[in-house]
């Protein structure tokens, strides 16, 4: 019988990954120990400081980039007492951050709030068990592995769009890019076509977050054990007849005594959810930079080969992932402050790309500049796993878009964005669109 | 556990070792060694983690397969054993391998 506690660090784990629409949270305050000597660097380095970033002020997710700047500029080392958790936002401190794992840790979870009870999933873990679970893995999504599936992804994109191409609007995210990521990711995995709605039902169930609530709904709970219960059957159905897929090949993992079967569940659970809310918040906030800046998606269509610059930009620029948290392993001075051990710090990858002391006319979105070190992804050992097939599928998409769509602009009436104190985008976004 | 020697150009070596079934590059980051930035996290697609394998170690860790050695081909100080750190995967048999580490990557 599944039980939820069993699942909860894997539950947990999802909203580490790309928490949506979760309310003011129910936090466990971890302790900060501070040490005497320390107390005025800290204090100067937090004071004035409170409350000007606090991820869980959704309004502040319409325009978070003045935050990140002020932060850049006068508290590079910030401390939010509300929330309890420091903060760095300079490009350095944060590439620095990423790579250094012992120090920065992301076992203990890598939202802010703790969690409480932990499988190894991927994301959550550090070295021995990371470096176990993601060489099982990341063979099969290099560049060259996941560029086998361009036709797949372009048959995809084209029988979404068919629908719509006669008419003269759609909504992007909806009729769109929610749907793209998440048909390709049951084909990696191996979970049959005609289950993709239902399986998108219950991912969905389990990202969606209840104003003011932390925790998981009832349905969300309902849906993961949906979720568990359907990937027990696909592991099943390959012991008597195997296959050629990730399932089979964390099923062998099993087998092989190199997975618990927890962690074959948790493999699943963050493959299905990881990369569909980002990369369909990556097509979405692509659209609304064509639609902002003048000429961009005139050219990049005109071209036909910018869309690989396009996105490398739209992720530095306006990337969907905005935070992702580690714990501190030891006592760290920075800007003549201290994030004593033990303590959340918050990452703040979309702060670093805007950094004017790595990028010139940082808040400029323009697609000549391809930056390859953004932040977008995250960097060092947890960099994003799915980077190049959220590529493909970003490039594919805009590709067939723009066959689509000569020109467009949108219905700011209908626009919505997710709330999360870390993934931004939209959840609907209409537009008007010429042939 | 092999332990690696990370040598830097023009900077002083570094010892690390490494835990099981780590690459190069896992390796490189718990040393905090210079000039490797690891920017996809091992999924051969950045080259931020170029490294140039010893002479005398050469042979064991063997050679770049096909995908790898394109993406090596976009780094500038490429040499006949350069190596994406992503792409060697340690084993006790690598234990005292020295490894160059070039001053861009
Ligand atoms: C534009 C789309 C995407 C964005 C913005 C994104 C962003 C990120 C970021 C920032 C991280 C680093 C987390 C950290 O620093 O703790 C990450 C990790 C991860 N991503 Fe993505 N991601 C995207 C698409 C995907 C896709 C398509 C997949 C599908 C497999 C995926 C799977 C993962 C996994 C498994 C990890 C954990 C890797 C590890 O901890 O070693 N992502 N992603």
């Amino acid at each position: 019988m599944l039980s939820y506690r069993k699942y909860f660090g894997v539950i947990a784990t999802y909203t580490a990954l790309a928490d949506l629409r979760a309310g003011p949270m129910n936090f466990a305050v971890p302790t900060v120990v501070v040490r005497k000597k320390n107390k005025r660097s800290r204090r100067d380095a937090v004071t004035l400081a409170t409350e000007i970033y606090d991820p869980f002020a959704f309004a502040a997710g319409d325009d978070p980039f003045p935050i990140y700047r002020k932060l850049r500029d006068d508290y590079p080392l910030y401390h939010n007492r509300k929330w309890n958790f420091f903060a760095l936002s300079r490009y350095d401190d944060v590439a620095v951050a990423v790579r250094d794992f012992r120090t920065f840790s992301s076992q203990f979870g890598t939202s802010l709030e703790t969690l409480k009870e932990q499988v190894p999933v991927l994301i959550n873990c550090d070295p021995p068990d990371h470096t176990r679970l993601r060489h099982l893995i990341a063979p099969l999504f290099t560049p060259g592995q996941v560029q086998g599936l361009e036709a797949t992804v372009r048959e995809y994109a084209q029988a979404l769009l068919e629908p719509v191409r006669e008419g003269a609007e759609f909504d992007i995210i909806a009729d769109f890019a929610a749907k793209l990521p998440m048909a390709i990711i049951c084909r990696l995995l191996g979970f049959r076509q005609e289950d993709e709605d239902m399986l998108r039902e219950w991912t969905d169930l389990c990202v969606h977050r209840e104003e003011g609530v932390f925790e998981m709904p009832e349905e969300g709970m309902q849906a993961t054990l949906k979720l568990y219960g359907y990937f027990e059957k696909e592991l099943a159905a390959r012991a008597s007849s195997p296959r050629n897929d990730i399932v089979q090949k964390l099923a062998d993992a099993e087998k092989a005594g190199s997975l618990t079967r927890e962690e074959v569940l948790g493999y699943l659970y963050i493959l299905s959810i990881a990369g569909n809310e980002t990369t369909t918040k990556l097509i979405g906030n692509m659209a609304w930079q064509f639609d902002r800046v003048p000429g961009a998606y005139s050219e990049a269509r005109r071209s036909g080969d910018l869309w690989g610059q396009a996105i490398e930009e739209a992720m530095r620029f306006d990337g969907p992932t905005h935070m992702m948290a580690r714990t501190t392993t030891r006592d760290v001075e920075l800007h003549g402050g201290t994030i004593p051990a033990g303590a959340k710090v918050a990452l703040l990858y979309m702060s670093g790309n805007r950094d004017e002391r790595k990028y010139k006319a940082p808040d400029r979105f323009d697609i000549a500049r391809n930056p390859r070190d953004h932040l977008g992804f995250g960097g060092g050992l947890h960099a994003c796993l799915g980077a190049a097939l959220a590529r493909l599928e970003a490039r594919v998409a805009w590709e067939e878009l723009s066959k689509m769509m000569s020109e467009f602009d949108i219905d700011t009436s209908g626009v919505k964005r997710v709330q999360s104190p870390q993934v931004r985008g939209f959840t609907s976004l209409p537009l008007r669109f010429a042939r | 556990m092999p332990k690696v020697l990370f040598e830097p150009e023009g900077e002083a070596t570094i010892e690390v070792d490494a835990l099981e079934d780590m690459t190069l590059m896992e390796a490189a980051l718990m040393g905090g060694v210079p000039h490797i930035l690891a920017s996809c996290g091992g999924i051969c697609s950045c080259a931020t983690c170029h490294v140039v394998i010893a002479d005398e170690w050469a042979d064991l860790i063997g050679k770049a397969n096909e995908e790898e050695s394109e993406m090596l081909d976009t780094v500038a100080s490429r040499r006949p054993h350069s190596r994406l750190g992503c792409q060697v995967k340690l084993a006790n048999a690598h234990d005292g391998v020295r490894v160059i580490v070039p001053g861009e990557s």
